[in-house]
């Protein structure tokens, strides 16, 4: 009888163990204390739409600036190969508030490194408020680039979305970039993001 | 009841296992300051790496370091709410991420 009651506990306990796992696997979600993988679950199912492209050269092939707005709630901006658009990575924001309370989002992907002579390969990409009428990037050496701009839509909302490619020499120079500034259409200031390798 | 005491423990041992090799979190979850950095356990089969945080605007860099020439792979840096990126190598790696301006919550997790 006693045997019997044990064995019986030992099964709802086990039971209870592996239901409560799987409950916590299923239920995760975002919550930025703990993985989030409902959010990347969401982001495999999440269509990636190409918003602006990152141009071949120096030998390196072209990628795309894909954004994708999923089922948890988020809108995500990734730079990844044209024809693996899932495959790379980036940032993701409330779907509500893609640029994060800015009116410019900027992110930087990089491999090699962290040295920035050894980075073989540096990309910018990043989101734009319709107010911004232009972007340069910042470099360490002081210079600036212009970077390209192109018209998109998150929802029915209008914005500018840009991916940049920084020069090999530049990095063989140890220069990269520092910073990316918005301007408005009058040339003013409106906003500065900091970046940098390493 | 020994059978079933060790049952018991086989499955749990192999369902935690199973959970501690999806996910780790290595940094956090915690309050970040400026400069601090945290770094995962060594591993071929890590592909996602993330820093969460609590809200954006908080710059973070999360990236994968092999363990031949310790060289950054997939380096991502933003100040959106989930600065994620993918590594897709075979190659022994662990997930590194960086709080540049620090002052937030967050926690950082590979998969």
């Amino acid at each position: 009888m006693v045997a019997m009651f044990r064995r019986r506990i030992a099964v709802v306990v086990c039971a209870a163990a592996i239901a409560a796992l799987l409950a916590g696997a299923v239920g995760a979600g975002y919550d930025w204390s703990r993985g989030s993988s409902e959010l990347e679950a969401a982001l495999v199912d999440a269509t990636p739409i190409r918003v602006a492209d990152i141009p071949a050269a120096d030998d390196l092939p072209a990628r795309g600036v894909f954004a994708q707005s999923t089922s948890t709630g988020h809108f995500c901006l990734s730079d990844a190969p044209l024809d693996a658009p899932s495959m790379g990575g980036g940032g993701c924001n409330s779907v509500d508030d893609p640029l994060g309370g800015s009116v410019l989002t900027t992110s930087l992907a990089y491999d090699g490194g962290p040295a920035i002579e050894t980075v073989k390969d540096a990309r910018l990409i990043g989101l734009a408020a319709p107010e911004v009428a232009s972007v340069r990037v910042v470099m360490s050496d002081g210079s600036s680039r212009i970077v390209k701009l192109k018209k998109t839509k998150v929802g029915s909302r209008d914005f500018s979305a840009y991916g940049f490619r920084v020069r090999k020499s530049d990095l063989r120079k140890g220069i990269g970039p520092i910073a990316v500034v918005a301007y408005d259409e009058r040339g003013a200031e409106i906003d500065r993001q900091t970046t940098g390798i390493g | 009841m020994r059978k079933l005491v060790l049952l018991l423990a086989v499955t749990s041992a192999l369902v935690f296992a199973g959970a501690a090799l999806a996910v780790e979190t290595y940094g956090g979850p915690r309050f970040w300051y400026p400069g601090d950095s945290a770094g995962s356990s060594w591993q071929p089969g890590w592909t996602r790496n993330a820093f969460n945080k609590a809200t954006s605007g908080y710059e973070t860099t999360v990236t994968f370091i092999d363990n031949v020439s310790y060289a950054w792979h997939g380096t991502v840096r933003n100040k959106e709410m989930v600065t994620y990126t993918y590594w897709w190598s075979s190659q022994v790696k662990k997930a590194h991420c960086k709080a540049h301006t620090g002052g937030h919550w967050g926690g950082c997790h590979v998969s």
